[in-house]
């Protein structure tokens, strides 16, 4: 019993021993998983050639095993292969880099191409809508003309109403014919671009002073609120009665009070309100 | 007279062979790995992380054959400097590399700033 115990004991010492010398050294072993990192990743497609010669010296390493699985040569070949295996996948991974490099510089530039179209389409718009506003103006600006008196002052374009027309004697509620021509005043303004306006009313000399501020006041605000109902941005109207005190002619006779008798539309040059109001 | 001048000839002949046998390492090419090594440096090796590693690798390949130069052991010393070689190579690789795609990120990053800069829809990856 004691010599088969020992028999087998020296069997299996045996058999220990003989799969220590098929075991592959630590170098073959990272050779093998560096090979397989590097050829199922992006160096067989981007470099092949890197590939093919870790691949070889792999094949090296492995017959160096065969032939003498000890030895400083199967070690150092496997070593070698191990850091050519590397290099195909560092070499991969720069090539990858170098591509996304090329693939971002030509986006650059034909982002850039992108910008220069893009402005100059832009400003091809902005220019034909200038022109285009410029032509309501100037069209806006003759309409007008055609419905009362207008005049260019340094404070801006002023229509200039007559009382008259738009009030009964001493109301402040616009007549209907008034209404009339008030709307097409206010469509005219509306084809341009919305400005600030400051409607002015002004009275002749009869009565008290304060009445005909008063009076001036309440039919600047009666122009103003039918503007508004038109759709005229209530926050670009300004309403203010001037009374009696800037008359645009004697008040002798009825002609002349006839005259002083007026609503002024006085539209600002300004065009900074554009876009800033609501309607 | 004839036969003295001979064995002046052989005897010299001989003890030159054994200084060269004795007296010095055996000659090995050094001249790939250390070409590898200067290039690896010249690449700012040192500089990066991951080639760091394998310059340094390939400097203590190189003295270690050196050492087995001297003490005799040639094929040994030719084998390791295969290793000090392919360190060195493989630190070039990386240091370039690492260089690459700084650019890279760099020239991507370019792009995506001037699209943004000019409310260009980015590019879809």
């Amino acid at each position: 019993m004691k010599t088969m115990t020992y028999l087998m004991s020296i069997a299996f010492a045996g058999l220990l021993v003989g799969c220590a010398a098929t075991m592959p050294p630590p170098e073959l072993v990272s050779a093998r998983e560096a090979y397989q990192q590097a050829s199922t990743g992006q160096a067989a497609q981007l470099v092949p050639a890197e590939l093919h010669k870790a691949q070889e010296a792999l094949t090296l390493a492995e017959k160096a095993f065969q032939d003498d699985p000890k030895s400083f040569r199967t070690r150092d070949l496997a070593y070698v292969a191990d850091r050519k295996a590397k290099m195909a996948e560092a070499l991969a991974t720069t090539a990858a880099g170098n591509a996304a490099k090329a693939k971002a510089d030509k986006e650059y530039q034909a982002s850039q191409t992108e910008i220069v179209k893009n402005s100059a389409e832009q400003l091809a718009v902005e220019q034909k809508a200038r022109v285009e506003a410029e032509r309501k103006t100037a069209e806006a600006e003759a309409n007008l003309a055609t419905l009362a008196a207008v005049k260019e002052e340094a404070r801006g374009l002023v229509i200039t109403l007559s009382g008259s027309v738009l009030f009964a004697s001493n109301k402040s509620e616009l007549l209907p014919a008034a209404q009339d021509r008030l709307k097409q005043v206010t469509d005219a303004l509306l084809a341009t671009k919305e400005r600030r306006l400051t409607i002015e009313g002004h009275t002749d000399a009869l009565g008290s002073s304060s009445h005909n501020l008063k009076l001036s006041q309440d039919r600047a605000e009666s122009v103003r609120s039918f503007m508004i109902s038109r759709g005229y941005p209530g926050e670009l109207i300004r309403a203010q009665g001037m009374g009696e005190d800037k008359p645009v002619a004697g008040n002798t006779n009825a002609e002349e009070r006839a005259n002083n008798r007026r609503v002024e539309i006085i539209v600002d040059r300004d065009t900074s309100n554009q876009g800033s109001m609501t309607k | 007279m004839r036969h003295v001048h001979i064995a002046t000839w052989a005897g010299s002949m001989l003890l030159a062979a054994v200084m060269a046998g004795c007296g010095s390492s055996p000659a090995v090419d050094r001249e790939a790995s250390t070409s590898a090594i200067r290039a690896a440096e010249e690449s700012g090796a040192s500089k990066v992380p991951s080639a760091s590693l394998y310059l340094q690798l390939a400097k203590e390949g190189l003295e270690s054959a050196k050492v087995l130069a001297d003490q005799g052991d040639k094929e040994e010393a030719e084998s390791m400097l295969e290793r000090a070689q392919a360190d060195g190579e493989l630190a070039v690789a990386l240091s370039r590399g690492d260089a690459d795609r700084t650019e890279a990120t760099q020239a991507i990053e370019r792009v995506r700033k001037l699209r943004q800069d000019n409310q260009l829809p980015q590019e879809r990856k």
